[in-house]
Formats: C-alpha cells, structure tokens, sequence
C-alpha cells in the first residue's frame, strides 16, 4: 500500500464516520413526509421561488426577443430533451435601475398609487372599525343581515365591480342622473385628475370595507367581556371604554387590516385598469398598470422587471415600518 | 336619568342610522346592475334613473352572446376555477399534514421560506411567468393559468395550522391497526379538517376567479378568456353596447353573490382564515 492511497483510505474513513455520526444524531425520518412535500414543493421551487429569482436576474439585462437557441441539448437516440433559452438578452448592468431615477412616469404612477392609498386607507378602515363596532353593540337587532348586506360586495367579481363604477359614474350614469336631480351639475368624473382619482378611491372601497369590517368584527368578538365590566364598575364612560379597553385589544388586528389593505392598495390593477384606463394624462396610472405597459405594451421586459424589484421592495419596506410602529406600546 | 336615557336614544338611532346608510350603499351599485341588464339599451341611456327592472334581460343576453361567446367564458371560469380549487387544496393539505405531523430536515426554515413570500405581491410573478410559459408554448392553454398557483402559500400555513389539532394518539392507534401514512391522511385528516378545507377551497376558487392580470397576458383567443378577461374586452371598442356589459357583469357577479348567501358562515371562516392567524 503506497502512502498515498493510505492517506486517501484514512480520509475516506473519517468522512465516513462523520457522515454516520450525523446520521445518529438526526431524529428517524419517515421518508412519506418527502411524498407528501414534494408535490408542493416542485411547484413552489418551479413557479414561484425561481420567478422571483428570475425577475431579479432579468433586471439587469434588456430584453431582445425571444431565442429559439438551446440552453440544453441532450440526445439520447429515441429521447430528445431540448431546453430552450428562456429569452434573448443584452447585459446592462445597473442601467435600468438608473433609468428608474429618471423616469418621470414611474415617480408620477408612484405618487397617484400613494396618493390613493393615503386617502383611500384610513377611509376604508375608518368606516370598517365604525361597522364593526356598531354590529358589534348589543342593542343592534338584524345584525347577521346588516353584515352580509355590507360584506356582499367581497363576492363581486373584481373586473365586474370596476365596469359597474366605470357606468355609474359615466357621463350618463346614475351618479350625474342624481347630480341632476338634486339641481347640481354634472361631473365630468375621468376628466379630471381629482375625481378620476375620487371616483378609483370610491370604487375600491366599495369593494373592500366589507371584508375588513369581518375581520375587525371577528377581533372584537375576542375581547374578553370581563374587561367593560370592570371599565363600567369603575365609571368608564363610552370614549374611555373604546379608548383604554377597545383600542389596545384591537390593536394586534388592527394591524393586520392596515398592513394588509396598504399592500392591497399598492397593487391597484385592474380598477383603474378598467375604470380610468390610467387617466386622464396618466392621473391614475398606478405602479403595477405602470408596470402592465412597460411589459406587455412596450415589451420592455428587462426594465419592467427593474420596476419591478423596486415596487416590491418599496412595498416590503412600507409593511416593516408599519409593523414596527404598531408593534411598540 | 331620564337625561341619560335621552342621550342613549340618540345614540342608538345614530347607530343604526350608520348601519342602514352603509348597508344601501353597498347594496344600490348591485341592484342599479340587475335593473340595468333588463332595460333595452336606448332606455338605459334616459337621462331620468330607473330603479324597477324592465323585460328585456334575455334579449341584452342573447346580443351579447351573439357578441362574444360568454357562456363560454363562464364555463372557462368554473373550469379553472374548480380544477384548481380542488387540486390545490389536495396539495396544500398534504403539505400543511406533513409540516404538522412528521418531523424532517429543515423542516422549520422550509417553512419560513414558504411564508416569507407570502407578502410578495403576485404580480412580481407575472413577467417570469410569461416568459417560461412562452418557452414551453404554453400560453394560451388553461393548464398555464392553473399550475402556477398550485403551491399556495396561504395554503400550505392554514393547512399546517389546523392539522396541528389532529390528536397524534389518534394516528398513533391507526398506525397500530396498519394503516399506511397515507391511508391516515386520507382515511382520517381529511375527514377531520372537513370545515378548513371548505374554508380553504373558498379562499382558493375566489383567488383564481378573481385573477385578472395573469391570464391576460396569458390568454390569446377568444374562447379561452374567463371572465375578468372576458369583461374587460368588452368595452373599449367605439361605441359602448351598455345593456350587453350590464348582463355580462351580472352573471359575472350574481352567482358568487348567491353562493355567499348561501354559504355566509364558510366564506366569512374562510376571510378569516386567511388573514387573521398571523
């Protein structure tokens, strides 16, 4: 025996031993918990966790086309496994997120989004928290029908509702018939900025209040009575319980909504999309329509892809804050 | 005393005055729908509102079948919708069983991945999405709109969260009996989460009913839109046919409405569901 493959057996021993200490250490593992995992998680690594990946790669490339030569090519006689390249790209570095700074549309669509969320957010919440509270006082009778009165709209379809406000608020629709009615004048609602933008904040309200209002009623519910008592027994008045019993119980949810409908909010679609087109002059343009236009219209994949990264990080970043502001006392 | 009980009055009208304004204002943009799919077009555009329905719901529908096959879009929607709902589920529930009751390697931060890219918005998916489904020539078909979305990862936590309710003696003493693991899951999880798994199938089917930018870029032709899809074609063209969007939206909108009446205690659980267990 050389030196040589002494060394290299004592090696392979070590590595053995190690891999067998491992293995001892580990809790037996039933090999059916892969089989029940793995469906998921192929699909998971395949249609979201690489997309991810790939937006971000994509970002720094400009999209050329599509490629119709082979990434992999494998033959095998009968089988023939032929991967193509996934698109045809031209390397930019940084230069779409420079192009970013500089671009107009995108700080223009991401103040409409922010505009419409800062007003459209603490609206909806507001009137959601009112509900909840008001279904939730003991004095209110018809309380399973007043909620799902309010809470029906969670049903309607998101396209449909758009086109329902997109007629109500026409030219002739019933919003200007009643406007008439009452002696007032018509509004040219998508003419202007500040009604294209009212009547979006009307419509997503519409939509939303309801589901907010079902998980602030559900929040409230799990309270502990005991609580107002005590606050009764000690004079609370109606202020004081909302204030020093309500608020802080509530708060953990209260977060929840909020966060949840700033997220929401940010990825406006298909409202403005169907109801404004994103006007008048891009008034309503929002950062996904944004988005939508550069990829699909202009198929400018690379720099949609750059927006992209930076719309979502901009989203995670505004969700941190949130959390950590609510989160202290 | 009588001061107060004055003031207590004035507060309860004021409550429910509240309620009832908030209630007919969700429930008017509904109702001006349904009575405006039943006028003829030309009454539809009287300047003077009507608020009682009028005859002529089956001819605006026949002029917008004649339009664009929406039936067709319906069904489109209920397929989808139903085939992913139901595959789904089956896989977040096998997942969310294996996450709750067996123990493997890195099995927590697998989990934490999972749900770290649940505050990632969807549409961050769309442009990757079209492009390998573009590569594989997938677009245009239904399986491009379904697959994607299978692995929810909403689905997967709600799964793991109630699976974890299951009592391990129970699968103990099947184990016992000889059962296989997946006779367990089959013959005893599931049976047991029978009412998150409505929960979930609702979350689910409102999802994909309700997606509209993916499958518009995905979809090409005519008769494989849905119903988002659907709609948003209809209008744009020169002149805006009102009676025919009026029907459309109402058959987009009616059936899910019914089916929330219907199913108001599911479908509140299953809002819930997904939001609240944070």
């Amino acid at each position: 025996m050389t030196p040589a493959t002494a060394t290299r057996r004592r090696l392979w021993d070590r590595f053995r031993f190690a891999r067998q200490g491992l293995s001892d250490r580990l809790p037996r593992l039933p090999s059916v918990a892969y089989l029940f995992i793995s469906p998921f998680f192929v699909l998971f690594g395949l249609f979201l966790l690489f997309p991810i990946l790939y937006t971000v790669y994509l970002s720094f490339f400009e999209y050329q086309g599509v490629s119709f030569d082979s990434l992999l090519w494998i033959d095998l006689g009968p089988i023939l496994i032929d991967v193509p390249r996934v698109a045809e790209l031209e390397f930019v570095g940084l230069g779409n997120y420079a192009r970013i700074l500089n671009d107009g549309l995108f700080w223009d669509a991401m103040y409409n989004t922010t505009y419409i969320l800062a007003i459209q957010v603490p609206i909806m919440i507001g009137l959601a928290l009112a509900l909840a509270l008001a279904l939730n006082a003991s004095f209110v009778r018809f309380k399973g029908v007043f909620r799902t009165a309010i809470a029906l709209p969670v049903s309607a379809n998101i396209v449909a509702y758009s086109t329902i406000f997109l007629l109500l608020f026409n030219e002739f629709g019933l919003i200007n018939s009643l406007l008439v009615a009452l002696g007032l004048e018509e509004i040219q609602w998508f003419r202007s900025a500040f009604w294209a933008r009212n009547t979006i904040i009307a419509a997503v309200t519409w939509r939303w209040t309801g589901y907010n209002m079902i998980i602030l009623l559900a929040g409230l519910q799990n309270i502990p009575q005991q609580l107002y008592e005590a606050a009764e027994i000690d004079g609370a008045s109606r202020w004081q319980k909302f204030r020093y019993v309500t608020v802080p119980q509530l708060k953990p949810v209260l977060l929840f909504v909020v966060v949840l409908s700033t997220i929401g909010t940010f990825k406006l679609f298909a409202e403005p999309y169907v109801i404004t087109g994103g006007g008048p002059s891009n008034a309503t343009i929002t950062i996904v329509q944004y988005i939508y236009k550069e990829a699909f219209d202009s198929w400018n994949l690379g720099y949609a892809s750059a927006l992209t990264v930076v719309f979502v990080t901009i989203v995670s970043a505004i969700s941190i804050v949130q959390v950590r502001i609510g989160g202290e006392d | 005393m009588r001061e107060h009980r004055r003031k207590d009055a004035v507060w309860r009208f004021l409550t429910y005055a509240f309620i009832l304004v908030m209630a007919v204002a969700m429930l008017v943009p509904l109702y001006w729908m349904l009575v405006a799919a039943t006028l003829p077009q030309d009454e539809f555009l009287n300047l003077t509102p009507r608020f009682y329905p009028g005859t002529a719901f089956l001819e605006n529908f026949a002029s917008l079948q004649d339009r664009t096959d929406f039936v067709r879009s319906i069904w489109n929607s209920v397929f989808i919708a139903g085939v992913y709902t139901v595959l789904s589920v089956l896989l977040c529930s096998m997942a969310g069983f294996a996450f709750a009751k067996y123990e493997f390697r890195f099995k927590e931060p697998i989990f934490y991945l999972i749900l770290g890219t649940l505050v990632l918005p969807i549409q961050l998916l769309v442009i990757p999405l079209f492009l390998m489904m573009a590569q594989i020539e997938w677009t245009d078909t239904f399986r491009a709109i379904i697959l994607p979305w299978l692995a929810n990862p909403i689905g997967i936590f709600l799964m793991r969260q109630n699976m974890k309710s299951i009592p391990d003696a129970l699968l103990e003493s099947a184990r016992m009996d000889g059962a296989t693991e997946f006779q367990i899951f089959y013959r005893i999880a599931l049976p047991a989460m029978r009412s998150s798994l409505a929960a979930l199938a609702i979350i689910l089917f409102l999802f994909q009913w309700d997606l509209f930018l993916y499958p518009l870029v995905i979809l090409e032709s005519e008769a494989n839109y849905t119903i988002p899809v659907a709609l948003a074609g209809l209008e744009g063209t020169q002149r805006i046919y009102y009676d025919q969007i009026m029907v459309a939206t109402t058959l987009a909108i009616v059936p899910l409405a019914i089916l929330f009446l219907v199913l108001q205690k599911q479908f509140v659980s299953g809002i819930l569901a997904g939001s609240l267990k944070e």
